[in-house]
């Protein structure tokens, strides 16, 4: 028996070894590559290092001091939010609607989903380019088509919600396959004779959906928006293209202002705060969606 | 009954309609970038109906004399060469934190998401010094190395939800009859997870390929990634919208035929991550 | 832990100097970074000249504007060595020597190509007496104006803003805008043509420049009343969307047939008049841009090449500098490329060149040679803080222009960032 035990003992603290071992590589590939940028990150926060005006080393909390009273700043914070809660919400219906509606689609026409996948496909460099094309009176098509009936499209770039609107439509025309992938794989999951239970018993399609059917995506919809929250926090190639921040610094979202601190301004240090402020929302948000999956893990 | 079939019918045209309206959103990009692909450059700002016959393949030939190809081919080696790695290292990681018995692994799961979405405009200054510290500037193992950054958090983290699909007694099984880790590993667990796997390194091979603010920051002219060489066509006082149009062709077309074959894998695996 | 810090961080920065030469190339080869214009692609198209006269290979690297602007600014700071010669616009220069990033080229040069250059442009490169850099490049602003739809409207071509303003009331239908002219937010978009309407009327960006007073006065009577001109003209007689074009959408509206007016630089102006790209050109003239109670002040826009002060190879990165701005090297480009805006003088007596631009109109070279006497060198301000003044000062102007804030608002607000930027 205890030798038995023991054998088994000695085997499971192989294994449990051996699980260790092929962890190893990507332990010292993230802290190679990722960890050092990270602490350099907050080191640079708390210095003055400044391109131009010429640097002391001296450290402190002055640059989130420098925060707390930036008027440019909030702004940002606000443009963010714009962006992010309309894009995300943009993403989420239109990716759900078309995943519903792929899902009644049969035969040979399922091919067709290809052509709802494309955008997905798209660099969004390139996304930020063909809208930007789309958006400019001169050349784009839209305008041409609506000239013809007489009717002037108002310019999007040289207002700040039309900036916004513009830099939305591109940001969900890229992304919303990617909701519609999730959701299309939670509808999958999903048995059909739920709903057809709840047909027979004379409930409406509306109720069903209602009561049966979301409930059943609300996971995938909540997994959806958080994911595409976080990515939404990042927003650069769309708004370094289209809109260069304008008008005036209407579209200067967070992200994009610690660039220009960083790069236009000179003011390294500055910008490496406003960064770090970043990667905290990042980690709060990342924090829920880890214990959200958990379930899923272990 | 007869209403009940008139409003089975409405809610269906309704439907189509709604489904033909998001197709045109979906598409018209498409088959605006075809059209001023193939324009010739006098007709550039004409609507198509007022000059239709204004096409030309001259766009096309133009941008294979240029930077871009090279570019292309720069993006191609190194998205693949840190999906490949990324893949290497993630795939293992992934299946041992799924299946070791270890506390802390709520913390590991937090920081490979982390890692994967936080933004990177705080990274380049630190990573560029590190990298011009140790020559990495305009090398693809440079490119390569912060692609990774990205990848390979996205793998083990997705990795890890796939093998925990596979159930633990196969694993167990397996070990019992005496089978190497290595072995269990191979044989049982990899062909299981394999929609997971394949999911997990086209998404990565997207984020790599993808890329413009690391490619931005650490290449040269040597390794200067398509992305990055897309916004060389706008220059000092012209905007070349036409090889544009054409490069951005060439960017999505390499990864059409992944997400084709692909999406099958992408919904699989994805179905196991958000079942509730 | 503050201590910790700073000898980690301080380490690891200077720690990239020893190293800054890991890019080494052969002492017969130089890397050359410039960003897209027609000199510039005209340059790399002779690269192997250069290498067949001196037997030094030039990697010739041309990239967009705003890659070059990202790359610059790492790589001078990391001191890499991976550039020894640099695209340097006259704006940036005061900002490159400030943070150390240029090295004078005062006695590389010789007195015999520094002769040839235009005294304008090259002075705009004299630091505290010593040579940063030599132009190859100076775009003054000028005007197209549509002499039929003038004809039509029968008015002349304006003298002044004041002009430009009933001109373009007239000349303005529903179908037809009159004038076009940059508006998208930037110290090279809109701050490269608004300076040119505040100086029409006597405004200035700082108290007295000249003087050393660089006490901001962005907010006076003058630059409201130049503002409120600047945001009429292109809301009132602009084509749609007018309050974000830049160069690109006014060279479309231009040779569309959209505008009457276009006020831009000789780079634009130049493909507006040329009968290869515009079905307008045979109707279209060209005249210097408007003025106003002070004067006529064309925009100006120099720019010229440099070596970093990280440059590992300067001796070959100064014979390369030579080489491209010498009479022969340029007369080539001009014959290749669109390139009227040269600074080195004698290509101007070079006959091939001369017919070909005076081909596309005859009045181009003239007008251009005219505005540039009447440019002033300082036109958009010399000083290492302009960049970043003129990105603040061009934000808000463009704000103005699309009713987010009021003209009044937007120079105050201008007035403000200028205060925060240089510290007062």
């Amino acid at each position: 028996m205890t030798a038995q035990a023991q054998l088994r003992k000695g085997a499971t603290y192989q294994l449990q070894r051996g699980y260790r071992l092929m962890m190893v590589p990507a332990l010292l590939a993230v802290a190679i590559f990722a960890i050092v940028p990270l602490a350099g990150m907050f080191a640079l926060s708390f210095s003055d290092y400044h391109l131009i005006r010429g640097t002391n080393w001296e450290f402190g909390f002055h640059n989130f001091a420098k925060m707390l009273a930036d008027k440019r700043l909030m702004n940002s914070i606000y443009v963010m939010a714009a962006l992010s809660v309309l894009g995300v919400a943009a993403q989420v219906l239109i990716g759900s609607a078309v995943a519903v509606g792929l899902q009644k689609i049969t035969g040979r026409w399922r091919v067709g989903r290809i052509l709802f996948l494309l955008p997905y496909a798209v660099p969004h460099v390139a996304v930020a380019l063909i809208w930007l094309s789309l958006f400019t009176p001169t050349l784009s098509p839209i305008n041409a088509f609506f000239d013809v009936f007489g009717i002037t499209v108002p310019a999007m770039l040289t207002s700040q919600w039309g900036a916004i609107f513009a830099i939305v439509v591109a940001d969900t025309w890229t992304n919303f396959p990617f909701a519609m992938l999730i959701i299309m794989a939670a509808l999958q999951g999903i048995s059909p004779d739920l709903e057809e239970a709840a047909a027979i018993d004379g409930a409406s399609r509306i109720r069903t959906f209602i009561h049966i059917t979301l409930p059943l995506l609300a996971p995938a919809l909540l997994m959806v928006t958080l994911f595409r929250f976080i990515d939404s926090l990042k927003h650069f190639p769309m708004i370094f293209v289209m809109t260069k921040g304008g008008p005036g610094r209407s579209t200067q979202a967070t992200n994009f202002y610690a660039y220009v601190q960083t790069f236009q301004s000179s003011n390294v240090a500055y910008g490496a705060a406003i960064a770090v402020m970043l990667f905290l929302m990042a980690a709060l948000i990342s924090f829920y969606v880890a214990k959200l999956n958990q379930r899923v893990t272990s | 009954m007869i209403d009940n079939s008139r409003q089975f019918h409405n809610r269906r045209r309704f439907g189509l309609a709604m489904m033909i309206t998001l197709l045109v959103f979906a598409a018209l990009p498409t088959v605006w970038v075809l059209v001023l692909s193939f324009r010739a450059p006098v007709a550039i700002f004409e609507p198509i109906w007022e000059s239709p016959t204004a096409l030309t393949l001259q766009n096309f030939y133009k941008i294979t004399r240029s930077d871009f190809p090279a570019a292309l081919l720069n993006s191609f080696i190194t998205a693949g060469l840190s999906t490949t790695f990324a893949m290497l290292v993630g795939v293992p990681a992934g299946f041992a934190l799924a299946k070791a018995r270890l506390s802390g692994k709520f913390i590991a799961s937090w920081v490979l998401l982390l890692l994967r979405m936080a933004p990177p405009v705080g990274f380049v200054i630190p990573l560029f010094l590190l990298y011009a510290n140790s020559g990495l500037i305009d090398t693809y193992l440079g490119l390569v190395f912060a692609y990774m950054t990205l990848t390979l958090p996205l793998v083990t983290w997705s990795m890890w939800n796939s093998f925990a699909q596979v159930p633990d007694e196969l694993i167990e099984a397996a070990i019992m009859d005496d089978a190497s880790l290595a072995k269990a590993f191979f044989l049982i667990a990899l062909p299981a997870a394999r929609p997971g796997a394949v999911a997990a390194a086209i998404l990565a091979f997207l984020v790599a390929w993808n890329d413009f603010f690391y490619a931005l920051i650490i290449t040269r002219s040597g390794t200067t990634t398509a992305p990055v060489a897309v916004m060389n066509f706008i220059s000092y006082d012209s905007v070349d919208w036409a090889s544009i149009a054409v490069a951005s062709i060439a960017l999505t077309l390499p990864i059409l035929p992944l997400m084709a074959l692909a999406n099958r894998y992408i919904v699989q695996s994805l179905s196991g991550a958000v079942k509730g | 832990m503050k201590h910790l810090l700073s000898t980690a961080l301080a380490a690891s920065i200077a720690l990239s100097t020893p190293f800054a030469t890991t890019s080494v190339h052969a002492a017969d080869e130089i890397n050359v970074l410039m960003f897209g214009m027609p000199f510039t692609n005209g340059l790399r198209d002779l690269a192997d000249d250069f290498e067949a006269e001196t037997g030094i290979k030039a990697n010739i690297d041309v990239v967009g504007q705003d890659v070059f602007e990202s790359r610059i600014a790492l790589s001078f700071t990391g001191g890499t060595g991976d550039i020894d010669v640099v695209h340097t616009p006259v704006i940036q220069v005061q900002r490159w020597i400030q943070a150390g990033w240029l090295q004078p080229l005062t006695d590389q040069v010789s007195e015999e190509t520094t002769s040839d250059i235009l005294a304008g442009p090259l002075g705009a490169y004299t630091v505290d007496g010593e040579q940063w850099a030599l132009p190859f490049f100076a775009g003054v602003g000028l005007m197209s104006y549509r002499k039929d739809l003038l004809e039509a409207a029968g008015a002349e071509v304006p003298e002044t803003w004041e002009d430009m303003l009933s001109v373009a009331e007239k000349i303005t239908t529903k179908d037809q805008a009159a004038i076009a002219m940059r508006a998208a937010p930037g110290q090279g978009f809109n701050m490269f043509i608004f300076p040119m309407v505040m100086r029409a009327y006597g405004g200035t960006f700082f108290t007295d420049y000249e003087g050393g007073d660089f006490t901001p006065s962005i907010n006076s009577p003058e630059n409201l009343e130049a503002l409120n001109v600047y945001v009429k003209l292109i809301n009132d007689y602009g084509p749609a969307g007018a309050g974000n074009f830049n160069f690109a959408e006014v060279n479309a509206a231009a040779q569309n047939g959209q505008i009457a007016f276009a006020v831009e630089g000789t780079g634009i102006i130049s493909q507006i008049v040329d009968p290869a790209n515009s079905r307008f050109a045979d109707v279209t003239g060209i005249a210097l841009p408007p003025g106003g109670p002070a004067g006529r002040s064309p925009a100006i826009g120099v720019h010229g090449m440099g070596i970093p002060a990280s440059a590992t190879n300067s001796d070959a990165a100064a014979q390369f500098i030579e080489w491209a701005v010498s009479a022969e090297t340029v007369s080539k480009i001009a014959l290749a490329q669109s390139f009227p805006d040269f600074t080195t003088a004698s290509v101007a007596d070079n006959p091939e060149v001369v017919a070909k631009y005076a081909s596309i109109h005859p009045d181009f070279l003239s007008t251009r040679v005219a505005a540039l006497d009447l440019a002033i060198g300082h036109y958009r301000p010399l000083i290492p803080e302009w960049p970043t003044l003129g990105q603040a000062i061009g934000e808000s102007v463009n704000a103005a222009i699309n009713g987010l804030i009021s003209p009044e608002e937007a120079l105050e607000q201008a007035e403000a960032d200028m205060r925060d930027i240089l510290g007062q």
